[in-house]
C-alpha cells in the first residue's frame, strides 16, 4: 500500500460509526503491513521478536514497542526529512534526548483528534467560549499538545475563545475578568489545559480567595497529570478544588489521556469518581499486560499499557506504555506510572545510577 | 494471623500504638504489626537505651561476644521456635524463595558466633581489651575507645537479617543502639533483640528495635536529635534528606547504594572451568535477585580464551535457567516488571539497532543475559536477575570506564590467575573498588570486613586517651608521693 492509500483508508475509517473487531484487525494487519516495509528499525525489532506480517493473525500479535524506542531508534516510513511536523517528548530523563514521532502530514491526526472530541468533549454543542492554559503553537512547534489544543479552539472554540498564558505565565487578572464576564453573560466556558497549570491557578485564586461559579454547560479539560511540574495533587483533592473554585461538577471535568506517540487520545466521562474509567474511539485498541511475557493480565489485575493506534500510521501503531492500567467494564483505569517504586535493597536501580552519575559528571 | 515486629525496652506494649503492615497474598496474608511511637516516647526509650549502654560499658567485651554467640546459635537451631517463625515468615514478607532465605540465614548466622566475632574485633582493634579498659600506648599514655551513648541505625531494604550486621557492631563497642527497621522487612532484627534479651537480661536495656514510616516524622526527628552517631542505609536521597536533618556534631555513617561487578580472565575461559565459572557467577546474581549492594551488575569478560565472553553468556543463561527451577526468582510488583522490561527492551531495541549484541531470555521473563562486544561502561542492571555481559580485550581496560562511577562502586568478583589477581586488584582499588571476591561469594561477605572500605567498629568509637602528663601529675599527688 502506498501512503495515500493507507491516509485514504484511515480517513474513511475514522469517518464511519463504528467498526467491528474484524474491521479493525483487518486495518491493524495492513498497517502492521505497511509499517515492517517501510520503517526499517520497526521491521528489525519485530524479527527480532519473531513477529512478521505473515504470523500476525490479530493485531493482537502485533509487536508493542516500547515508548523508550522511539528515543532510541528513528521510527518512521517516510524519510524524517520529509515530515511535515516531528513532535517530541518533553520527558527530560535520558540525557535530554526526546522521542519524536515524524508526521508526514497532520490529516490523519487531526481527523482523529477532531472525530473524537466533538464526541467526548463537545457532544452537546458545535462551540464554546474557551481560555487555553498552554503556549500556544508557535511557542511549542514540536508539542503534540499545543497543536491538540490548537485544534480544539479552531474547530470548538468561540471567536471569543483565547490563550490565556504568555511568555510569564498566566495572566491572572485578564483570566480573572474573563470568567467573571462568563459568570455574568451565563454563556459556558470551557477552560483547558495541563494539568499542572490548574495548580499556580488554583493557588492563585486561594491566594486572593476568589471563587467562580460558571454558568451550566460549562466544562473543565486537564491532561498529563503533575510530571514535576508543580506540587502534586490527589486526583480527587484536584477535582474537588476545580469544581469548587469553578462552580463545574466533577461530572464535567474530563480528563485526556494522551501522549506524543500516539495519535489518538483518550477520555473519561468526568471525574465525579476518581480514578475515572477511560476509553478510546474505534479506531484505537488497549491491552492491560506483563510486560515481562507481553501477554495480557487476567481480568482485573494491574499491568502495564499497550495500545494499537492505527492512526500513528508513519511510525509505529502498537507501543507499550510506561503507565499501569486496569481493564474494567467500558475501558481502563489508569494508576500512574509503572515505575519509580522505592528500591527494595542496597543495590543501585538504573534511574537512581544516571541522576547520581548526572550530579558526579556537573558537581 | 499477626506477628508483632520490634521490640521496645521502657514502655509497655499497651502504652504504645500499633500498625498494621500487610504481606503475603491475599489468600494467605500476614500481617505485622509494628510500632509507632510519639515523640514523648522516642525520647523515653532513648533515655531508658542510653542507660543501658551506660551499664553495657561495665561489661568485659568477652562477655558481649559470648551472649551475641548464645544469641546466633539459638538462630542457629532450625527447632528453635524463632528460627522456624524466621523461615515461614521472611519468605512470605520478601518474596524470596524459602530455600533460599533458609540457607542464606544459616550462612549469615554463622558469622556471628564467638570465633568470627573475635575476629571482627581484631579487624580493627590490635588489642581489643581497649574497648573494656584503657590500655597503654605506643606514644606514651593510656587510651580506652568508648561506642557512642546512643548509636541510631536506619536501615533499609528488604534483604532479610541485614539489620543484624550493625545491630552486633553498636553492641562490640557497647552502645546504646536504637534500629529502625525498614517496612520491607521489619521483622528479623526485632527477634533478635528479642533473644539477646533472654540470653543475658542484663543487657535487655541496650538496645531497641523501632518503626516508623519512611519519611516520617516526629519519631524520627526524636531519634536524629537524641542520636550520638548515626549510622544509615538507603538512597541518596534518603540519605541526604537525613544528613540534612542532623545537628551537625552528630556523626553521620552514611551507606549508599552501590554497584558490583565481576571480572573474568581469558585464563579461566577453558571448556573445563567455564561451566564452574558460569554456576558460580549465576548464583551471585540469583541469591537476593540482585538486591545487594554486592550484587553483580555487570560481568567483563576477556576475549581471547578457548571460550569467548559470547559463549560464555550462553552457559551463563544456561545457569540461570537451571536456577530458575531450583530458585525461582521471587514474584515481582508491576513496578519492578516494569523495570526489568524497560531494561530488556532497551537492550533489545540497541541490539536491533545493529551491533555484535545478544539478548538471551526466557519468555516469562524470569533472567535476561546480554552479551554485548561494544566498549561498554559500567552500568546497573534492571535487577532481579538481569545481567550483562560485555567482552573486553583486557581486563585491566575496564578500569578507565568505571572510574566516572567510584563514589557508587563495591564489590568486585574475580576469576583470574594469582598473578593477575593482584594486579587488577591495584587497579581496582585506585578507582573506588573496596571489596574483592571469588565468583560465587560476591554476596556472602567473610566476617570482619570492612563494609565500603570503611571501619566497621572503629568508625563508631572515640578514643579517650589519658595523656603521659595527666599520669605523672597523678603520681605528684599520690598518697603515697614521697
Amino acid at each position: 500500500m502506498t501512503q495515500d492509500e493507507i491516509i485514504r483508508r484511515l480517513l474513511d475509517f475514522i469517518a464511519a460509526d463504528d467498526a467491528t473487531e474484524s474491521a479493525f484487525n483487518r486495518l491493524a494487519l495492513e498497517v502492521f503491513a505497511y509499517q515492517f516495509e517501510n520503517n526499517s528499525p520497526f521491521r528489525q525489532f519485530c524479527m527480532q521478536r519473531g513477529r512478521t506480517p505473515r504470523t500476525a493473525k490479530t493485531w493482537r500479535d502485533i509487536p508493542a514497542v516500547p515508548i523508550n524506542a522511539f528515543k532510541e531508534l528513528t521510527l518512521s516510513c517516510c524519510p524524517p526529512e520529509e515530515a511535515a511536523r516531528v513532535f517530541m517528548t518533553s520527558g527530560t530523563t535520558k540525557a535530554g534526548v526526546k522521542g519524536k514521532s515524524y508526521h508526514p502530514t497532520l490529516a490523519v491526526y487531526d481527523a482523529s483528534m477532531i472525530t473524537h472530541f466533538k464526541k467526548r468533549f463537545m457532544p452537546d454543542r458545535d462551540r464554546i467560549d474557551m481560555g487555553i492554559l498552554f503556549p500556544d503553537e508557535s511557542a511549542m512547534p514540536n508539542s503534540s499538545l499545543a497543536h491538540y489544543l490548537a485544534l480544539a479552539r479552531e474547530h470548538f472554540g468561540t471567536g471569543d475563545s483565547r490563550y490565556e498564558i504568555g511568555e510569564t505565565g498566566i495572566d491572572f487578572d485578564a483570566l480573572f475578568a474573563r470568567l467573571a464576564q462568563a459568570e455574568k453573560t451565563g454563556e459556558p466556558y470551557a477552560l483547558l489545559g495541563a494539568s499542572y497549570s490548574f495548580v499556580p491557578l488554583l493557588d492563585e485564586m486561594k491566594r486572593r480567595n476568589l471563587t467562580f461559579a460558571l454558568p451550566v454547560g460549562s466544562r473543565m479539560f486537564d491532561t498529563g497529570g503533575f510530571k514535576g511540574q508543580s506540587r502534586e495533587l490527589s486526583l480527587d483533592d484536584f477535582y474537588n478544588q476545580l469544581s469548587t473554585g469553578f462552580g463545574v461538577p466533577r461530572s464535567r471535568c474530563i480528563n485526556m489521556y494522551g501522549m506524543t506517540e500516539l495519535s489518538t487520545q483518550f477520555y473519561d466521562n468526568g471525574n465525579a469518581v476518581c480514578p475515572s474509567v477511560k476509553s478510546g474511539p474505534h479506531w484505537i485498541r488497549s491491552r492491560v499486560i506483563n510486560p515481562l511475557t507481553g501477554e495480557d493480565v487476567p481480568d482485573g489485575e494491574t499491568g502495564v499499557l499497550s495500545h494499537c493506534d492505527l492512526a500513528h500510521f508513519n511510525i509505529v501503531s502498537t507501543i507499550l506504555t510506561e503507565d499501569a492500567g486496569v481493564v474494567v467494564d467500558g475501558g481502563f483505569l489508569l494508576l500512574g506510572r509503572a515505575d519509580g517504586e522505592e528500591a527494595r535493597g542496597c543495590s543501585m536501580a538504573v534511574e537512581e545510577f544516571l541522576k547520581a552519575a548526572d550530579v558526579a559528571a556537573t558537581g | 494471623m499477626t506477628e508483632r515486629a520490634g521490640y521496645i525496652p521502657g514502655l509497655a506494649p499497651q502504652d504504645i500504638a500499633w500498625q498494621n503492615l500487610r504481606f503475603g497474598s491475599p489468600d494467605c496474608a500476614l500481617d505485622i504489626s509494628v510500632p509507632t511511637l510519639s515523640d514523648t516516647q522516642m525520647r523515653t526509650v532513648a533515655a531508658t537505651v542510653r542507660a543501658g549502654g551506660r551499664r553495657l560499658k561495665t561489661l568485659p567485651t568477652e562477655r558481649i561476644v559470648d551472649i551475641i554467640d548464645r544469641a546466633a546459635a539459638q538462630l542457629l537451631d532450625r527447632a528453635h521456635p524463632v528460627r522456624r517463625k524466621a523461615e515461614d515468615m521472611l519468605p512470605r514478607i520478601t518474596g524470596y524463595d524459602a530455600e533460599m532465605i533458609r540457607l542464606g540465614l544459616t550462612g549469615y548466622l554463622k558469622t556471628f558466633r564467638k570465633p568470627e566475632l573475635r575476629k571482627f574485633l581484631a579487624e580493627d582493634f590490635a588489642n581489643p581489651l581497649i574497648l573494656d579498659d584503657f590500655q597503654p600506648m605506643p606514644k606514651g599514655g593510656f587510651a580506652r575507645a568508648f561506642g557512642p551513648g546512643i548509636l541510631a541505625h536506619i536501615w533499609a531494604g528488604n534483604v532479610p537479617g541485614l539489620p543484624v550486621w550493625s545491630l552486633v557492631s553498636g553492641l562490640l563497642v557497647k552502645a546504646g543502639n536504637i534500629g529502625k527497621v525498614p517496612s520491607a522487612e521489619p521483622l528479623f532484627a526485632g527477634w533478635f533483640a528479642q533473644i539477646l534479651a533472654e540470653t543475658d537480661p542484663e543487657i535487655a536495656d541496650c538496645f531497641a528495635i523501632v518503626w516508623w514510616k519512611g519519611g516520617d516524622t516526629e519519631s524520627e526527628t526524636a531519634l536524629l536529635r537524641e542520636a550520638d552517631t548515626v549510622l544509615a542505609y538507603g538512597g541518596n536521597d534518603a540519605l541526604s534528606a537525613i544528613r540534612d536533618r542532623l545537628p551537625v556534631t552528630t556523626r553521620y555513617l552514611a551507606y549508599g547504594h552501590k554497584v558490583s561487578f565481576g571480572l573474568i580472565s581469558r585464563a579461566a575461559l577453558d571448556s573445563r572451568r567455564v561451566p564452574g565459572t558460569a554456576h558460580a557467577a549465576a548464583y551471585d546474581i540469583v541469591r537476593y535477585d540482585q538486591q545487594g549492594c554486592y550484587s553483580p551488575h555487570v560481568f567483563f569478560v576477556e576475549n581471547g580464551g578457548r571460550i569467548s565472553p559470547e559463549e560464555f553468556s550462553q552457559y551463563l543463561a544456561h545457569e540461570l535457567s537451571a536456577f530458575e527451577k531450583k530458585y525461582p526468582r521471587r514474584p515481582l510488583s508491576v513496578a519492578e516488571a516494569g523495570d526489568v522490561a524497560a531494561w530488556r527492551h532497551q537492550e533489545e531495541i540497541r541490539s536491533s539497532a545493529g551491533g555484535d549484541r545478544l539478548v538471551l531470555g526466557d519468555a516469562a521473563g524470569a533472567w535476561s543475559v546480554v552479551y554485548s562486544s561494544d566498549a561498554e561502561d559500567l552500568t546497573p542492571s534492571g535487577l532481579n536477575r538481569t545481567i550483562k555481559v560485555v567482552g573486553v580485550d583486557a581486563l585491566a581496560d575496564v578500569a578507565p570506564r568505571i572510574a566516572p562511577y567510584r563514589r557508587f562502586l563495591q564489590t568486585v568478583g574475580i576469576a583470574a590467575p594469582p598473578a593477575e589477581l593482584y594486579e587488577l586488584a591495584n587497579l581496582l582499588g585506585q578507582e573506588g573498588i573496596t571489596r574483592i571476591s571469588a565468583l560465587g561469594h560476591m554476596t556472602m561477605p567473610e566476617a570482619g570486613w570492612h563494609h565500603d572500605g570503611r571501619f566497621n567498629l572503629l568508625d563508631l568509637i572515640t578514643m579517650t586517651e589519658i595523656e603521659h602528663s595527666a599520669e605523672t601529675a597523678a603520681d605528684t599527688i599520690a598518697p603515697y608521693a614521697d
